[in-house]
């Protein structure tokens, strides 16, 4: 099949998993919802238009919401295209956060400056952390997925062991860290909305990311590995190195994310478990099929179901949860490499017999 | 500090609940091995937990048999390992991504659906009656006996059953025909298909068993262990179960040795949350440091051996 064709079916593909994902959806709403209308309505079109117009402030939202994933998203994109299926995104950007709150609060500075060093730091702890599981994979051989999800575990609880132990403010009723200065905060862009400025950074990641993924040699290099690793190993690239480095980035990138997101939307460190960001990454990265320019759209992608979802929660009575269950269906649809091969072997096979026919055509004309 | 340690280990209460924690890690880390002795990775272990608990309480609930739910969670495992085994072996979705998707849809769907079913947010204390619970069982000669009998009788039926296959599991990789296939389609797919063995066939039986297996896993969380069922009631067992498989080097024997240490690590957890001195949360970690570097451990004999044959 020819490139453009080829795009054309992938494109019609994710729009069938899509369907698919939003029939189920219908399916749901009619079983539980006492006005299903008004349910559907609050998940796809309140999100944007209320009462006859386009809501600003929830569009806004729905873009701010899309900034913990945008990171996530880049790190898995970089670290699935090295063929390392390292999920400890999950946990480094809970590290990531609490980090930046923490330096937040007690390493005073002036402003602006003060963010980006705690964002900054954050990140480098992000890839520091990140190096275990690298590491145990290159040197010692062990999957990096095991160690990984232990990482995650063992990051909540250490973080929580010090959220409860030496930072907890012990004047609020719930868990929490003293605020962060005022200094160190990540500025919203439109009072009463979502919208951080850390969203535009995550664009100028996805832009510096795409480069660096395309047009870069290590770029190739991740590349080449997660397309052929034993290929590349022979043609004489230094392997170990660069899945350490496509881990490394990913623990940057993830860092980033919950160090933006904690410093932007909130004022205390007080995630109290795993913020579920990394696996939001996961499916970020599978719609974007791996190609980080994609990332943002997917990501929005995302949070405008969330958003909707949550609307419908509000409103409709809909538990918001059924996000999750959309969520993994569009994933598994999109992730099957096989799904609706079929019609892509006709494709093929049209297109294949309508090459014989003009040749043939002009064969004949020749004679 | 340390003798109050000691005497809190060495008492039989405590003995019990090693088995007691142990149990539903076992469950997974056995759905572990099967699914990647036919290599195939289920890393879905979690989510098909999350699903099997909350449907083991609904079939009891509907029925009042706390023998249906299980059965009823068994089977709903069995189903969950089917579609991961269609998305991966059939549309060919990389197996992590089709666990990994049904660990998402477990973590939040699992409380639309209760929803969906019953009206109930978030939890399913209210349903529960004594007719749901998985019943204790005193074993006749070894309750009597001291020391013994208190730490391992008293269990309920689920917990023996756990043990129990860890036996049922060895025999049946190492001494039955599907065993045989599953160990070959594991270690070379081609060299299984061209004797004769289908290959796909193998590896959907065994990723349903291993479903299987997490269901009833499940089963135990939510009709024995917390009595009901609960947002996040698995915590984590089906990933920790993964690096107990891991760590047991997939061996039936040493997964159950495994799981024990991480049961044991648990029940200390559980033990010293209350003492002055001690961080419970450091504690809760312990299970997956160990893990970390049990793993590391291992791999460093593996490629010990590898070097010593290529000398």
């Amino acid at each position: 099949m020819n490139k453009n064709n080829l795009k054309g079916f992938e494109f019609f593909r994710g729009l069938v998993a899509i369907l698919i994902a939003i029939a189920v959806a219908f399916i749901f709403i009619f079983i539980c919802a006492d006005d299903p209308a008004q349910a559907l309505s609050c998940l796809l079109i309140k999100p944007i238009i209320s009462n006859g117009a386009l809501n600003v402030k929830s569009i806004l939202t729905i873009l701010g919401r899309t900034t913990p994933t945008i990171f996530t998203g880049l790190a898995v994109c970089v670290m699935f295209s090295a063929d390392q299926f390292n999920l400890g995104g999950e946990g480094v950007t809970m590290l990531g956060g609490f980090i930046a709150v923490l330096l937040g609060i007690y390493l005073p500075m002036a402003a602006g400056v003060h963010a980006a060093v705690a964002i900054i730091i954050s990140a480098i702890a992000g890839g520091a952390v990140m190096l275990i599981p690298a590491l145990v994979k290159v040197k010692l051989k062990s999957s990096e997925m095991v160690t990984s999800l232990m990482l995650n575990y063992i990051i909540l609880y250490v973080v929580l062991h010090f959220l409860n132990n030496t930072f907890a403010d012990r004047t609020k009723g719930s868990t929490q860290t003293y605020e962060f200065l005022e200094t160190a905060k990540v500025g919203t862009v439109v009072q009463g909305t979502e919208l951080t400025y850390g969203f535009f950074i995550a664009l100028i990641a996805t832009v510096i990311i795409a480069i660096f993924m395309y047009r870069t040699r290590w770029g190739y290099a991740i590349r080449m590995i997660g397309i052929n690793g034993q290929f590349a190993q022979y043609s004489g690239l230094k392997v170990g190195t660069i899945i350490i480095a496509s881990q490394i980035i990913g623990g940057v990138l993830s860092g980033m994310g919950g160090a933006i997101e904690c410093l932007g939307r909130y004022t205390t460190f007080r995630w109290l478990e795993l913020p579920g960001y990394g696996w939001t990454g996961v499916t970020v990265a599978i719609l974007a099929k791996n190609n980080p320019i994609f990332v943002p759209l997917a990501a929005l992608f995302i949070a405008y179901l969330n958003r909707g979802c949550e609307l419908m929660a509000i409103y409709a009575g809909v538990p918001a949860e059924m996000l999750d269950i959309i969520q993994a269906i569009i994933f598994l649809f999109f992730a099957a490499e096989q799904f609706l091969s079929k019609t892509r072997q006709k494709l093929v096979v049209k297109e294949a017999k309508q090459e014989i026919s003009a040749k043939a055509d002009v064969k004949g004309e020749n004679a | 500090m340390l003798n109050q340690l000691t005497s809190m280990i060495f008492t039989t209460s405590f003995g019990y609940s090693v088995i007691r924690i142990t149990a539903p890690i076992l469950f997974a880390a056995l759905a572990s091995v099967v699914a990647e002795k036919a290599g195939v990775v289920n890393i879905g272990l979690e989510g098909i937990m999350m699903f099997s608990s909350l449907f083991g309480v609904l079939f009891a609930y509907w029925t009042n048999s706390w023998l249906v739910g299980v059965i009823g969670a068994l089977v709903i495992g069995a189903i969950f390992g089917l579609i991961i085994g269609v998305f991966a072996l059939k549309l060919k979705t990389n197996i992590v991504l089709a666990g990994t998707a049904i660990n998402i849809a477990g973590s939040g769907g699992t409380i639309f659906l209760l929803y969906m079913f019953t009206g109930l947010r978030g939890n399913t204390a209210n349903l529960t009656t004594p007719q749901m619970l998985i019943p204790r069982i005193n074993i006749p000669l070894i309750k009597s006996i001291p020391v013994i009998g208190p730490i391992f009788s008293g269990h309920s039926v689920l917990t023996y059953i756990a043990f129990i296959l860890v036996a049922v599991v060895w025999v049946l990789l190492y001494k039955t025909p599907l065993g045989l296939r599953i160990r070959a389609v594991g270690e070379n797919p081609n060299a299984a298909d061209s004797v004769g063995v289908s290959v796909l066939k193998t590896q959907y039986i065994a990723i349903m068993l291993s479903g299987a297996l997490a269901g009833l896993g499940g089963a135990f969380m939510s009709m024995y262990y917390s009595q009901s069922w609960n947002t996040g009631i698995t915590a984590g067992r089906g990933f920790i179960a993964m690096a107990a498989q891991a760590m047991g080097q997939c061996e039936p024997v040493g997964t159950m040795l495994s799981s024990l240490l991480f049961g044991f690590a648990s029940a200390l957890g559980n033990k010293m949350e209350g003492l002055p001195g001690f961080s419970s949360y450091l504690v809760a970690s312990i299970p997956y440091i160990v893990t970390v570097i049990g793993l590391a451990i291992y791999a460093v004999t593996q490629l010990k051996k590898a070097r010593k044959r290529g000398q």
